[in-house]
């Protein structure tokens, strides 16, 4: 569960004053699939590098399942972040001199696992996202929808309570954009929460809930009718 | 963990070679110029006998002429560094320290008496007493020192080094066989272990880094067989002998015996020094040591210091070569940041996904040590090769002296990986500090 509550973000220069995002209360629950749209510059990346612990937010608070991020060191954010939270980036983020089985192993590498669970847990996800054959693969030598792949197959591979995506369909063609989204909604089906940035209309309506932000307001637009797993 | 981290580093390294290369290369470089000239001057400059340097004494007697003093230095009037045979004998003779020996020298043909005559060869000669060779730690691989009585008779009896055993007796105990120094027969009683005190503190500064003597023989044995030879003495007069006999140089006023004393403790020299301000009183009764009684005792540094074999005043060649040591480790600091800089994309997804600052510290400084130890090994043989260079240059200094010990090997290593690490400390830290957030964009 995530809960946010009165929460804003502002960024100060020398004289300037910038408001990213203007106070706003909000609660994700788990296993809830949230789209989060909204124009260019609106806020929206801002709102989700505060989901996942990559910023800090000004005033407000933050409960993410049950700690309260405000008062965490850098190291227990960290930790938070690695347990609770999966990244999945518009551009794949993976490290080209890595194979598939060692990007997908980097999330892991932070905590105190055998190399035989970290192992179970790297075939496990490779083989959600259908790539398990080519663990041995450098990024190189995949398609742009299989990078994909392989970057969500990281995010799950830590077994997270969130996956926060930005824009994770947004450098595919629709073919490949619909499949990543199958994928995301099985993993959702499974019962792990999805935060999703996206400027694809079509794509965000096939969350249960949408959240559009606007000039750093954020607007509940839209509950959908589908039921949470 | 710490495999994970070896494992990037690696990679890192071999994404960019060309650069990994010329900061290994930097660091080498820095170092490798360190290190040549630390060891040369470490080599050089150590103390050549840690056990006993306070407590081995240089004797210098004020024994010139009422003319003119044997030198002046800084406005003071200095006495000889080498003695008279027969202020020599006399001191040698009143035993007043510990040890104590007169040091002589001469050069001979020498071979086996085996060998033909054609097969000698000129060789060096040190003659000492029997105190030598405790005073000096001289340490025996065969037999040992030679008696008292060989001492005081000048028997003729030898000891010499293991190079020399090598070449004349294949390396086999040859104690009790005979050597042939000119035609006459010497005994070798002892065959000394690998002996080279860096720097030769009791010999002439012109000869303080070549290897000691290969044969040594009784003092009195030179005397005896009146062994002489002027090109290898320091010979100095302020009154000529009256003629040119061995007999008349041994009576004569004119320097050429260096004399060494064991004293144990400061009361010792005090005492030593009274015993030498007495002896030169005495000695007035004969017409002799008509000047002030300046006389000296150096111990093995004062020795060294006086004699210009090492200086005082710090190093400015090693201070130097360190500070091009840090220019390099700037440069290469300066590198690290444009590395460390393009990583900021990796870092940013590292620390999304979980690695706190401190994982992406760990993880650089381990990239840092790579580093450094790449460079210390390369500046490690650069610097072997500088010596070796060095050895050549400086022909005086035979080869085998200018070698690291193990210390310095250690020390090399140790000193370029703290180096890069130290030096990497900014960069690495300023990795960390990347706000993952405004990286994300850019993997």
């Amino acid at each position: 569960m995530l809960s946010m509550r009165h929460l804003s973000k502002a960024y100060y220069t020398d004289t300037i004053k910038t408001q990213a995002l203007q106070p706003f209360d909000l609660r994700i629950e788990q296993g809830e699939f949230v789209s989060v749209v909204g124009p260019s510059g609106s806020g929206k990346t801002t709102f989700l590098n505060i989901t996942g612990l990559l910023e800090d937010f000004c005033d407000g608070s933050y409960e993410l399942d049950g700690f309260n991020v405000e008062k965490l060191s850098d190291k227990a954010k960290s930790k938070l972040r690695n347990e609770k939270v999966g990244f999945i980036f518009q551009s794949f983020n993976l490290i080209p001199e890595l194979n598939l089985y060692d990007n997908v192993d980097m999330p892991l590498r932070y905590r105190k696992l055998s190399s035989k669970e970290r192992h179970e847990r790297i075939m496990d996800a490779l083989n959600k996202v259908g790539l398990a054959s080519r663990k041995d693969h450098y990024p190189s030598q995949l398609s742009g929808g299989q990078q994909q792949r392989v970057a969500i197959a990281r995010a799950i591979a830590g077994k997270p309570s969130f996956l926060l995506a930005d824009e994770p369909t947004g450098n595919l063609d629709s073919k490949m954009a619909d499949s990543i989204m199958e994928l995301l909604m099985d993993i959702n089906a499974q019962g792990t929460s999805i935060v999703m940035v996206t400027h694809d209309t079509q794509q965000a309506e096939k969350a249960h809930r949408i959240i559009e932000i606007r000039d750093g307001v954020i607007i509940e637009r839209k509950h959908c009718n589908k039921a949470i797993a | 963990m710490l495999s994970y981290y070896l494992k990037l580093a690696l990679i890192s390294l071999r994404k960019t070679p060309f650069l990994s290369f010329l900061m290994v290369a930097t660091i080498a470089v820095g170092i490798g110029a360190a290190m040549t000239t630390y060891t040369v001057s470490y080599l050089l400059q150590k103390d050549p006998i840690p056990t006993k340097s306070d407590r081995l004494f240089n004797v210098r007697l004020n024994s010139y002429g009422p003319d003119k003093p044997f030198n002046i230095s800084q406005g003071k009037e200095v006495p000889p560094f080498i003695l008279t045979y027969q202020d020599a004998i006399n001191l040698q003779n009143a035993k007043q320290g510990v040890n104590q020996t007169p040091l002589g020298s001469f050069k001979i043909m020498t071979r086996t008496t085996e060998q033909s005559i054609t097969e000698a060869k000129m060789t060096p000669i040190r003659s000492a007493y029997r105190d030598i060779f405790n005073m000096f730690e001289v340490p025996f691989k065969f037999g040992g020192a030679w008696d008292e009585i060989a001492d005081q008779d000048g028997l003729q009896v030898a000891v010499i080094s293991s190079e020399l055993n090598d070449k004349l007796f294949g390396g086999e105990n040859s104690v009790g066989k005979s050597l042939l120094l000119g035609d006459l027969q010497y005994r070798v009683v002892g065959v000394t272990d690998d002996w080279y005190p860096i720097p030769k503190f009791f010999d002439y500064r012109t000869r303080a880094f070549n290897k000691p003597r290969d044969v040594i023989v009784p003092f009195q044995a030179q005397i005896n067989n009146e062994l002489w030879t002027g090109s290898d003495v320091s010979y100095q007069c302020w009154k000529e002998p009256a003629d040119d006999s061995f007999s008349a140089i041994l009576a004569s006023e004119c320097v050429w015996v260096s004399y060494w004393v064991e004293l144990n403790s400061a009361s010792e020299r005090n005492n030593y020094m009274d015993f030498l301000v007495n002896y030169s009183m005495e000695q007035r009764e004969y017409g002799r040591f008509l000047r002030e009684p300046l006389h000296q005792l150096f111990n093995v540094k004062e020795q060294l210091i006086e004699r210009k074999i090492i200086k005082d005043d710090g190093n400015v060649a090693v201070w130097l070569a360190f500070a091009f040591l840090a220019v390099c480790l700037l440069n290469c600091m300066a590198m690290m940041v444009a590395k460390f800089h393009g990583k900021a994309g990796e870092v940013g997804l590292r620390r999304a996904v979980g690695a706190s600052k401190q994982d992406i510290i760990t993880q650089f400084t381990v990239e840092t040590c790579i580093i450094g130890l790449l460079g210390g090994i390369l500046g490690l043989l650069l610097a072997q090769i500088g010596l070796s260079i060095t050895a050549q240059l400086y022909s005086h200094l035979y080869a085998e002296m200018l070698e690291m010990t193990a210390g310095i090997v250690i020390m090399t290593i140790v000193l370029a990986v703290a180096s890069a690490v130290t030096f990497g400390l900014l960069p690495t830290l300023h990795a960390a500090k990347v706000q993952p957030s405004s990286q994300l964009k850019s993997l």
